[in-house]
């Protein structure tokens, strides 16, 4: 019963709060049209209870700007498809309550990636070419198995390790956050780390170190990280990539130099 | 006219549609995959709490083969599935949870001993035997009988999605990102391909294939709260129907998920209930043992989602201004189950609501979850209608939910159908006679059609905003065509609809460019919503009955008598308001499990004529047979080996059911 | 390897595994490691003024071996300090291949840190700039204690704060090493994930550490400056305690 009370007063407070109006500076430039500058427009709307930017922004685009560009799929923090720089800062859009933002607001893409135009980004190019560049599928010991047998066993403490590492959505912020692959365009970037090191504690996975000194071991890899590590602070699924990372350092470090 | 050439042409990026292009792929065909987002971003991944298949593992999942899990679908499906291809679907789900686990996805595994769970409010403890440690394990899900869902903690679909999306990498398939298919290439007998647009740059390609198969999932945005990602607005559906040769299948049967948060709609799984979460009213009741007092919260989801909005309407709800919802309660899981089980669920209740929901209860109400109809094929994918055309998941009717899905068999449906209509389509184009030549000209024809349907929005001085016809028509679903249905009501729908439909050509938009303009977008697909939201309202007021999740207030009884048929629905040619309909009547003296009680929901239905003789023809059989092992019942009463494609036929191992003993 | 494979750098490296860039990088972290102790260190030994003359005279005459040998050998002080200035310049070396090399880079990174507001990329571009001034006042300040190594001492060197008018020099290079040292040793944890204590304590001691070493400096830079100023009239003499005034008359501190 407590729990009831504690949500209905919520949805009191709620209710009886006075509504805000929000600006919206929103980065506006379309590559096809390339005589407009890019420029911000600004927007304002009125908040709602629980609104999310996911809200807000088809709210501008029904009602204010129909031209208005940007990516949602699966609008529940899910898919990865609408990080945008919500102040300077590379999130979610769709999980990101409005309460939590100030009255005044910028909104841009992402940088690194090839822009689409407004909000919208190519993330999906840069991470396909992130995954044939490092090769982020399992290495299977064997190509066939008998599909028929059984599964071959696993420790339920590793397999839930590996998930805590491949809950990665390949959303870029944590590209779109990194210095050195601001600076380095080549740079693999947390995401590509985060692979690796995924794979690399999958047991079904038959690369050894070598094969990952291969992929990461010089400057536009693991050693090109300058542990800036704004990937570990905005990434939104908060996976350990600062650890990681590291530990991929002195895995890579060893196998280099065979210390 | 730019054209590309490829032996198999997938559109929908999502994991039927990587898993088909990844089998012709391995096949030795060409194939490409379309998708309106990176693959990573389908809809698949938001499948979050597991996927349905008989590997018998947990201790409670003892027992548990394809015949449990092929009567639990089709009890599930209301008897509306084709019963031969739920049976090659529940041979073929082990298979595809073992090859994605050597494909690297981390299935959560089971660990012997004894471990605590919550089963009806009460604290029971498990013990799991030592020689299952490290197997894949199960989670409980609504409507089946034993614990059968194999769960990637409550990111199923997310792991299943990515490890299939890095496989089809590793085949090199070639995924043409943001392109979007307009129009089916056809001349009425065979599909060619499709003329498809690029979102980006706007342009339009001639995409010629020796199959096309639509893997785009569902049409969820045909309503205004659904779990469904925006992308699902059902356009894969549409191409079918606008063919005017293919026909959609039971489009009125629409699922509507119990659990999805109120009022945005965005999912919670199904198993938080299967973990043992519970649904409480405005007092705090738990309510569903009241209705349901065998499967409780855990019958199927049309029978939940019913049972809540009957519980909503006596007034039990709690009210707020967006109207009355009903509470999920999964405190008494305990924090470290759901900081560790249930982590998506945390993190959305976190996110979306600003609750604990290890301290506070969910606010949810039931939510358009899932398209049953689809584009009809047969047991190998293929239209019937349409050669070279194909579909899987759950953007086609192969029929393996009919009336009602059950939770975890869609996700597994995507990568099952995956594999096997992936090798249909190998064999389909290893095929000489479907090596035709090239018909440009009709391409040519296809796509200059398109271009002048873009070009009649781009320049029409309309003053209807495709987005307010958009909002009005979810509106109009939710309302006259929802959980509850009721002929006066359908018919107002379908009129309110047909009105739209007139508005939609005074569509009028501001932006004017070819280019990536979510306008133009929208505009073009709101018509082909149109239709399919016709097609459901149609059919759900033909369909004088109630079966699985389609449920007629003034019909309320299952009549097999009348209505043991599939519905097929053709949209004939541009002027007409109204899809044309018929029906494929179910062939009960062919079916293994003949219609009878679900186990759950409603006990009162009409049987059909031959349901009697059909049930004593069983009966005969399995007392006949009773010494012979199960697969030789079962294979007496319905054979269906020779349907699959070799390379997935076979039994599969357990650890009570050795390889050897099996065969 | 024939010479006309390893000549392709690109296929050189498909032929046999090229360890260069993991050398690289742990010589780039431990000559940084090397340098940032060894600069803590000798702060400490510096500071030994704030205890008096004689006390930072007696740690001045032990590294001359004086205590050993009986006899002053400032020599010696010069191989320390040829020793550092190779680490330096190896240090320097490695370092400078991260910097932005470009307009582009230098725009790309600034603007980044602008919108960002995150404070260890923030910390970066302080660690490049303090980086860039230390190539060239601490290359100055190795040259003059490599040629002059005799000319540290409590009133030789109060002198040179003072009356030779370096104190700004050395108190830009006071701030830009404590600095730059610091998050390089912050820096060095997170790279190498050693400590592994998380980055909030690591980032308090990282400041608790810089903050008292640079008022341990500063504190030493006016006692310098104060002796400076009073032995202003006396330029050029030196220091010898009373007892070893005694003990040898004809010596001067450093001599």
């Amino acid at each position: 019963m407590s729990a009831i009370i504690e949500n209905n007063g919520a949805a009191d407070a709620v209710e009886s709060r006075q509504s805000r109006w929000l600006t919206f500076d929103i980065l506006r430039y379309d590559p096809a049209d390339p005589g407009v500058a890019p420029h911000l427009r600004t927007y304002r709307i009125e908040e709602a209870d629980s609104m999310t930017l996911f809200i807000a922004l088809n709210e501008i685009r029904e009602h204010q700007d129909p031209t208005l560009k940007f990516d949602f799929v699966c609008r529940a923090g899910i898919c990865g498809s609408c990080a945008m720089l919500v102040n300077g800062r590379p999130k979610l859009a769709c999980r990101t309550l409005t309460s939590s933002l100030p009255t005044e607001n910028t909104l841009a893409p992402l940088p690194f990636f090839e822009l689409i135009g407004d909000l919208s980004v190519n993330t999906g190019k840069w991470m396909r070419g992130m995954s044939e560049r490092l090769q982020t599928w399992l290495h299977a010991w064997e190509d066939e198995v008998d599909l028929r047998k059984i599964e071959e066993r696993m420790d339920p403490d590793l397999a839930e390790q590996i998930y805590e590492l491949d809950r990665c959505i390949e959303c870029g912020c944590c590209v779109a956050a990194c210095g050195t692959a601001r600076m380095r365009e080549d740079f693999v970037g947390a995401v590509g780390f985060g692979k690796m090191a995924r794979f690399r504690l999958d047991p079904r996975d038959a690369r050894t170190d070598d094969d990952y000194y291969e992929l990461i071991g010089d400057d536009t890899g693991v050693f090109g990280c300058m542990s800036l590590l704004a990937c570990h602070d905005v990434c939104p699924k908060s996976l350990p990539l600062q650890t990681q990372i590291a530990f991929l350092r002195r895995r890579m470090a060893m196998t280099g130099t065979g210390l | 006219m730019k054209t590309i050439v490829t032996d198999v042409l997938v559109i929908g990026g999502g994991l039927a549609g990587l898993r088909m292009a990844i089998a012709a792929k391995r096949r030795g065909h060409d194939a490409i995959v379309l998708s309106l987002v990176p693959p990573k971003r389908s809809h698949s991944a938001a499948a979050q709490g597991g996927m349905q298949a008989s590997l018998a593992n947990v201790s409670k999942g003892a027992g548990d083969n394809e015949d449990v899990h092929f009567e639990d679908t089709v009890r599930g499906s209301d008897w509306g599935a084709d019963q031969i291809v739920a049976r090659m679907f529940v041979n073929t789900a082990p298979k595809a949870v073992r090859e994605l686990a050597a494909w690297g996805t981390p299935w959560s595994r089971l660990r012997r001993g004894d471990h605590e769970v919550i089963i009806n409010e009460q604290k029971v403890v498990l013990a799991e035997r030592a020689e299952a440690h490290g197997l894949i394990a199960q989670r409980d899900f609504g409507g089946t009988k034993k614990w059968r869902t194999c769960y990637v903690s409550d990111g199923t679909g997310h792991a299943m999605l990515f490890t299939t999306s890095d496989q089809a990498i590793r085949h090199g398939v070639e995924v043409h990102e943001r392109t979007e298919a307009l129009a089916l290439i056809h001349d009425g007998e065979r599909c060619y391909g499709a003329v498809v647009r690029n979102l980006v740059s706007g342009e339009l390609t001639a995409y010629l294939a020796k199959a096309t198969a639509i893997a785009t999932g569902g049409a969820g945005r045909l309503y205004r709260v659904t779990t469904n990602a925006v992308i699902c607005e059902g356009m894969g559906h549409a191409l079918a129907l606008e063919t005017g040769v293919a026909a959609l299948g039971n489009m009125e049967a629409v699922q509507f998920h119990p659990t999805g948060i109120f009022p945005a709609g965005i999912l919670v799984t199904e198993g938080c209930r299967g973990d043992g979460g519970l649904l409480r009213d405005v007092d705090g009741h738990r309510f569903m043992p009241d209705y349901e007092p065998e499967k409780k919260e855990l019958a199927s989801r049309d029978v939940v989602s019913r049972r809540m909005e009957e519980h909503i309407r006596s007034g039990k709800g709690v009210p707020t201004r967006f109207g009355p919802h009903l509470w999920l309660d999964i405190t008494l899981l305990g924090r470290r189950h759901i900081e560790h089980n249930l982590r998506e669920v945390k993190e959305i209740c976190q996110y979306f609501l600003g609750v604990d929901p290890a301290q506070s209860w969910i606010p949810v109400r039931p939510a358009q979850h899932y398209t049953m109809g689809g584009v009809r094929t047969d047991h190998t994918g293929q239209s019937p209608h349409l050669k070279g055309l194909f579909a899987a998941g759950e953007a086609a009717c192969w029929d393996l939910h009919g009336f009602n899905r059950l939770g975890g068999n869609s996700v597994a449906e995507t990568v099952v159908a995956g594999m096997i209509v992936g090798e249909f389509i190998a064999d389909f184009c290893d095929k000489p006679e479907n090596s035709v030549p090239v018909p440009l000209a009709l391409a040519r024809e296809f796509v200059r059609r398109e271009e002048e349907k873009l070009a009649a929005i781009l320049d029409s001085s309309g003053h209807e905003n495709p987005f307010q016809l958009c909002s009005e028509m979810q509106e109009i679903m939710t309302h006259y065509v929802g959980i509850f249905r009721q002929g006066d009501a359908l018919l107002a729908g379908i009129t309110h609809l047909q009105r739209l439909l007139e508005r939609s050509r005074e569509i009028g938009i501001s932006g004017k460019s070819r280019a990536a303009n979510p306008e133009l977008v929208a505009a073009y697909r709101f018509r082909r919503m149109l239709k399919l939201a016709l097609t459901i309202a149609y059919g759900a007021y033909r369909r004088t009955e109630s079966r699985g999740a389609h449920f007629r207030e003034d019909f309320p009884r299952r009549d097999d008598q009348e209505w043991l048929k599939r519905t097929l629905a053709f949209w004939s040619d541009e002027d007409v308001i109204l899809p044309h309909l018929d029906y494929e009547p179910l062939d009960v003296m062919k079916m293994e499990l003949p219609p009878g009680w679900r186990g759950y929901g409603a006990k009162n239905y009409i049987d059909h004529p031959d349901t009697p003789q059909r049930q004593q023809e069983v009966d005969a059989i399995r007392a006949r047979m009773q010494d012979k092992d199960r697969h030789a019942i079962q294979h007496a009463l319905m054979p269906y080996a020779d349907e699959l494609p070799p390379s997935l036929a076979g039994r599969n191992e357990r650890l009570d059911e050795p390889l050897e003993l099996a065969q | 390897m024939h010479e006309i494979i390893a000549a392709q750098a690109d296929l050189a490296d498909r032929t046999i595994k090229n360890s260069w860039p993991a050398w690289l990088d742990i010589l780039q972290s431990s000559t940084g490691l090397f340098l940032a102790l060894f600069m803590w260190g000798h702060m400490a030994f510096v500071a030994s003024i704030l205890l008096g003359e004689t006390a930072m005279w007696t740690v001045t005459k032990f590294f001359e071996g004086y205590f050993i040998f009986g006899k002053s050998h400032p020599g010696l002080v010069s191989c320390v300090v040829a020793f550092v200035a190779l680490v330096f310049v190896a240090h320097a070396l490695l370092a400078m291949r991260k910097f932005p090399a470009n307009y582009r880079q230098c725009r790309a990174i600034l603007c980044h840190a602008k919108a960002m507001r995150h404070e260890d990329s923030t910390l970066w571009i302080w660690q490049v700039c303090t980086g860039f001034l230390l190539f060239f006042f601490v290359s100055a300040h190795l040259y003059q204690m490599f040629v002059w190594p005799q000319n540290i001492g409590p009133y030789a060197s109060s002198d040179r704060v003072w009356s030779d008018g370096l104190w700004p020099f050395y108190l830009t290079m006071l701030l830009a090493v404590e600095l730059h040292g610091g998050i390089g040793l912050y820096r060095l944890a997170l790279k190498w994930g050693w400590p592994n204590a998380p980055r909030g304590v690591l980032r308090t001691l990282k400041w608790g550490l810089t903050a008292f070493f640079l008022v341990l400096g500063l504190a030493t830079l006016a006692a310098y400056m104060k002796i400076g100023f009073e032995h202003g009239g006396h330029y050029g003499e030196r220091y010898m305690p009373d007892w070893a005034a005694a003990e040898n008359t004809s010596q001067g501190d450093g001599q």
